[in-house]
């Protein structure tokens, strides 16, 4: 079979018609414009979306963002929505690092005010937050604290062991804490995995970065979310490490295992799902709410670490540092559109709630939910927000980065890790990563064209654009 | 450590444990070569210690026991690396002595060794089913396998 054949039916959307394939359930489309089309069709996404296409219970359309590039079972920037009771929930449409995501701070000091601290706010923080195996800056937890890290997420971290400020859990998408979390459904593995990663960033893609506010699109919007230009903010983007990847290795194989079963054939092993209602499906739900929950903490005390490294460098003015949002892009969550009850899977895509909702923090209200898309390294971040169009037209999703197009074996070929290095350097942007091989893996070169992902989920009205971010120093995980 | 070209089939007679990794976008798509089974899964571990470590640290004190079961050796083969990265991450080691005993029946049994490495290369998160793959020709067995990075 050939590549699926895209019909243009919008002036930034393409479509699969389901009938290109008999297992479809759905049409599959991509929200993209030809130059990232053309990109996005170099590897195996399409084939991907198409996949998810086929799962039982999804409705409507499977959605690729901007920024879709080839994963494993589900695309990396995949959207699929299932009818829930007996709909699917599949733990690969998740992926295996459980509500990575991304969080905001914004701090009161303008770019000029940290003169030539800069340096030493990245190397403090590279102190601060441990990379690889590294032991320092890890929270450990007794086996009762896990637990409830567990069930009750941020909120128990503030209230309870003082990591951080009551006003920033109306910040978080769903307060840091998903009810349906349930330990008991993660395993002894998953939890000896994640027992010492609290305040752990990870590798890949995860970093800290520094950054200030260099352009603003919405002025109102910029100031509804406390951000102006100038202002330095801290960027973080890590998920739930090895207790959230522990936690999809367990489940994809057991219901690998309970497909004959369920009477489900999948056209790939990757895609193993199970009923929602099924009690396979009712336990990875618990154990992934669980996972979330760990995420968020995780970067809850990431934000608790930066509070002490700005306050120990730059004094009292620069430990303010206020979350102005922190969303998940690697979660399923239970979301309703046209009167139905559905399992949302994002998979490398970004919940974009509209002005309208009423699941967004008070002081976004009438605004839209802050939605937060880092380019690659050393290139610009963007804040954006969800409109209410987004419901229709992509169960109220966006894309969430620059998106690969380059293998990292590809980027090794084309980059020279110290080469990469001096230039950031000479740009003025400070650089902390543990090898230049891996620097290579992450160069800009090897990722899409972020401002282009950004401008399409713009024109799309799925999104719209507040600002743009400039880094001044990364430290990468 | 071997990382190289896949022999041709006029060198299968002589296949020797190999792997490589090739194109995949977002993650790491590793093939595997070995006369045996049991040296095909060998070599799984030495791919993975080889993307943690780059050149992995020589190895330390005594061996641990692996012992695995699963409905088919592809489902083996993604458990025994997942077993591998459980264990690199709660011991903090990267393991590259791998002297895996008997592959046979949905059944794994090995030892490995391993030792802290002065820094991590490539964090792996897990080994994947997508295009999980063993294969048997006239020199041996194949294998691919997709790990997320």
């Amino acid at each position: 079979m050939g590549p699926p054949p895209l019909k243009q039916i919008g002036p930034v959307m393409y479509e699969v018609d389901k009938s290109f394939r008999e297992d479809m359930r759905v049409p599959a489309r991509v929200l993209a414009d030809a130059a990232l089309l053309e990109q996005i069709r170099r590897d195996k996404s399409l084939e991907q979306l198409v996949n998810v296409a086929t799962l039982p219970g999804i409705t409507r359309q499977a959605i690729g963002m901007p920024d879709m590039h080839e994963g494993y079972g589900f695309p990396v920037g995949g959207v699929a929505g299932t009818v829930l009771p007996d709909g699917v929930i599949s733990p690969g449409g998740i992926g295996f690092d459980i509500n990575c995501g991304v969080r905001l701070l914004a701090c009161e000091l303008r770019r000029e005010e940290l003169d030539d601290r800069l340096e030493q706010v990245v190397h403090e923080l590279s102190r601060s937050v441990p990379t690889g195996y590294g032991r320092h800056g890890r929270l450990s937890l007794s086996h009762g604290e896990l637990d409830r890290v567990l069930e009750e997420g941020v909120p128990y971290l503030v209230r309870e062991l003082g990591l951080g400020l009551e006003e920033d859990l109306e910040l978080i998408e769903s307060r840091g804490s998903l009810s349906g979390a349930e330990a008991g459904c993660v395993s002894e593995r998953a939890k000896q995995r994640g027992a010492d990663q609290l305040g752990t960033l990870g590798g890949g893609n995860h970093f800290l970065e520094v950054q200030s506010v260099d352009e603003v699109f919405d002025l109102g919007a910029a100031r509804s979310l406390g951000l102006a230009e100038g202002q330095v903010t801290l960027l973080i983007h890590t998920g739930s490490r090895g207790l959230g990847h522990q936690i999809c290795t367990d489940y994809v194989r057991s219901m690998d295992q309970s497909l004959a079963r369920h009477g489900l054939t999948l056209p790939d092993r990757q895609l193993a799902c199970a009923p929602f209602s099924s009690p396979e499906g009712q336990r990875y739900f618990a154990a992934m709410c669980a996972a979330a929950n760990f995420a968020w903490s995780n970067r809850q005390v990431l934000t608790h670490r930066a509070r002490e490294v700005f306050g120990r460098v730059l004094g009292k003015e620069g430990a303010r540092l206020r979350v102005v949002y922190d969303v998940a892009h690697n979660i399923a969550k239970l979301e309703r559109y046209g009167g139905r009850e559905l399992c949302i899977h994002r998979k490398g895509a970004t919940r974009a709630f509209g002005p309208s909702s009423q699941e967004i923090p008070p002081a976004y209200r009438g605004v839209g939910q802050p939605v937060f898309i880092p380019g690659s390294m050393g290139t610009s971040s963007f804040v954006l927000v969800g409109t209410d169009a987004s419901a229709d037209i992509s169960f109220s999703s966006t894309c969430h980065g620059a998106g690969r197009a380059m293998s990292r074996s590809a980027a090794k070929r084309q980059v020279r890790g110290e080469v990469l290095r001096r230039e950031l350097e000479t740009r003025g942007i400070v650089v902390r990563c543990p090898s230049n091989a891996e620097l290579a893996e992450e160069a800009p070169v090897a990722y899409k064209d972020v401002e282009r992902v950004v401008e399409v989920v713009h024109r799309a009205g799925v999104a719209t654009k507040v600002a743009r971010l400039r880094p001044l120093g990364v430290l990468k995980g | 450590m071997g990382v190289g070209r896949m022999a041709g089939p006029n060198q299968q007679a002589e296949r020797r444990p190999r792997h490589s990794f090739e194109e995949h976008t977002g993650e790491v798509l590793v093939r595997l070569e070995a006369p045996s089974l049991e040296g095909l899964f060998a070599e799984a571990g030495r791919a993975l210690a080889e993307l943690l470590a780059g050149e992995p640290p020589v190895p330390k004190g005594q061996a641990e026991r692996v012992q695995l079961e699963a409905p088919d050796r592809q489902t083996l083969l993604a458990d025994f690396v997942n077993e591998l990265i459980f264990l690199s991450e709660t011991r903090k080691k990267v393991y590259s002595e791998l002297e895996v005993e008997r592959v046979e029946g949905g059944a794994l049994s090995a030892r490995v060794r391993g030792a802290e490495p002065d820094s991590l290369r490539t964090a792996v998160k897990a080994a994947t089913f997508h295009r999980l793959e063993i294969s048997e020709g006239p020199g041996g067995y194949s294998a691919t396998l997709v790990l997320d990075v």
